[in-house]
């Protein structure tokens, strides 16, 4: 089981990487989103922001959410710090994101081009 | 904190009746009551949607326990194994696949109606590159848009029913005559192909106001086509030859042709082209996506997940889809096997069905949850019947399913280790110990 800590600090380096990829910002500019990301077994909360393309993280969680990326502590640190790809805990059930089709695949698709396949 | 969802139970309906309402449906519908004596089609079909409505109480259940755009990979995973899961969805899409090229001909032949001049293959490659290039885009049909076909569609056959059914008086020869068991049961699995798809719209669950619309919604849409069906097959047996109907693969063409004359051709066009584009476009995304995501997990290699920068979409699974569907469409254009296509997406459906009701007994006992036993119990039991009545119907759907098992069965268990052993990746984790965070730059609210 991951702690709070970490799953903050898996999300700092996911922003770390998409900060630092100028392309994926430019793409993500007409894509204004806010995601709750929520750990199920601990009490765990965060914000992901993109705004303008710029991404931003808060702990705790928005008054209004987009998209909700729900799973298990140890899952969310493995999968912000690229780890592990999001389709196979997503796949089996673990992962559980609650949102339109099309953002599933964008966020899909930001986590590819910072990680890597 | 509120989640941002948009749909409703009306779009719910819409989408689910829409994606099950086909040109192909209407070939089915004929040959339901090609199996039945007299104008008895209707009994099939309700007998048919009757049996779907216990599949639509299992879809609901699963869905409602597990929630996701992932659907039947994932309950059949929980509830069997994950290989097992992984064989039947891939012998689902392939199948999928399969019935985008029986629509496709179907479709073809009814424009061809139209306009002579125009091949058939002209029309298939323009759909498919037409809706290839939608996907490409992104371009989804929007829920009032197919609020708005669905229920033109459906007026529109239910409107030209009574037309047709006034011309002869409302007069029916041989409501009853089903014309023996083997015959009747024959035509309800056969019927079972009418609902293809209702259950698509499960991944809608991410995205509804309440998750229990999806529910209500697949079981209404279920009634509500049940009803519709059932009083356009009988128009049609009761108003035009069933010779006709039979021998030809748009026999809705026929039908309109016989009521109205050239003006009903022109309408049964409009309605065959606003009955495809949402089933057409909807399979084409489905299996595109389930290719997507099947090279993301390494199930397929990783040249299957590359997206267009531009759109955000998966343009070599939605090319590779495009390329499948043309070889398919052309190979039944040459064979005009469509109707092999049209039992074996019945026969496949029938086994899903069975093993959602199986799933939804496996899971219960896993969670240790009560729960009425009769209804997954009984669907299981039917649709396995209803399966082995079509096998027994058509002789090329059961060597067709024992060889597509097989080769999904041989690909899950030698192929897919061999991928995720070439391809996934062997880094050393990115977790560090952590310090402190909030300095780092990240807000605490």
């Amino acid at each position: 089981m991951a702690t709070h800590e970490e799953i903050t600090a898996s999300l700092l380096a996911f922003q770390e990487g998409y900060n630092k990829n100028e392309r994926l910002k430019i793409m993500n500019r007409d894509w204004d989103r806010v995601v709750l990301v929520q750990a199920s077994d601990i009490p765990s909360q965060h914000t992901l922001e993109l705004r303008n393309g710029e991404l931003s993280v808060r702990e705790g969680a928005p008054p209004r959410a987009d998209l909700t990326v729900i799973s298990d502590s140890e899952t969310l640190a493995d999968l912000f710090y690229g780890d592990i790809t999001p389709t196979e805990p997503y796949m089996n059930g673990t992962l559980k994101i609650i949102g339109s089709e099309d953002d599933i695949v964008r966020l899909d698709f930001i986590s590819l081009m910072i990680w890597g396949e | 904190m509120a989640l941002k969802r948009v749909l409703t139970l009306r779009t719910v309906i819409a989408t689910s009746a829409g994606l099950t309402l086909a040109s192909s449906s209407f070939v089915a519908a004929v040959q339901v009551a090609s199996f039945l004596a007299g104008d008895a089609a209707w009994l099939a079909i309700l007998t048919a949607g009757f049996l779907c409505l216990g599949a639509a109480c299992c879809f609901s259940e699963l869905n409602a326990r597990l929630p996701s755009a992932a659907g039947i990979r994932l309950y059949f995973s929980r509830a069997f194994n994950d290989r097992l899961a992984l064989t039947i969805s891939l012998l689902y899409m392939t199948v999928v696949m399969g019935v985008v090229g029986a629509e496709s001909y179907v479709l073809a032949f009814v424009l061809n109606a139209a306009f002579p001049a125009v091949p058939p293959l002209a029309w298939i490659l323009v759909m498919f590159m037409v809706v290839t290039a939608m996907n490409i885009r992104g371009v989804k049909i929007a829920g009032t848009f197919q609020e708005l076909i669905t229920c033109g569609l459906m007026g529109s056959l239910l409107v030209l029913g009574f037309m047709a059914l006034s011309k002869v008086n409302f007069h029916l020869t041989g409501p009853f005559a089903t014309g023996g068991l083997p015959a009747f049961i024959s035509a309800v699995a056969v019927g079972v192909f009418l609902f293809v798809g209702f259950e698509w719209v499960t991944p809608l669950a991410e995205e509804v106001t309440h998750s229990r619309q999806v529910s209500r919604g697949m079981l209404l849409a279920v009634g509500l086509l049940s009803v519709v069906y059932a009083l356009f097959t009988v128009a049609m047996t009761a108003t035009t030859p069933r010779q006709a109907l039979v021998a030809s693969p748009a026999p809705q063409v026929v039908f309109a042709r016989n009521v109205l004359g050239p003006a009903g051709v022109i309408w049964m066009v409009i309605l065959s082209l606003a009955a495809s584009i949402t089933t057409f476009n909807a399979g084409l995304i489905s299996v595109s996506r389930f290719v997507y995501a099947s090279a993301r997990e390494y199930v397929l290699p990783p040249v299957f997940s590359r997206l267009s920068m531009r759109f955000f979409t998966p343009w070599v699974a939605i090319l590779t889809v495009f390329a499948t569907g043309v070889i398919i469409s052309l190979v039944v254009l040459v064979t005009h096997r469509y109707l092999v296509l049209v039992n074996l997406a019945a026969a496949i459906e029938a086994i899903v069905y069975a093993l959602a009701g199986l799933a939804v007994i496996r899971l219960r006992q896993k969670d240790r949850r009560t729960g009425g036993i009769f209804v997954p119990v009984i669907t299981a039991l039917v649709f396995a019947g209803l399966a082995v009545a079509v096998m027994l119907t058509d002789l090329y759907v059961l060597p067709c399913l024992v060889a597509g098992f097989a080769i999904m069965w041989w690909y899950v268990y030698r192929v897919v280790p061999v991928l995720k052993s070439r391809y996934q990746p062997r880094r050393p984790s990115r977790r560090r110990p952590v310090a402190g965070t909030a300095e780092a730059g990240c807000e605490k609210s």
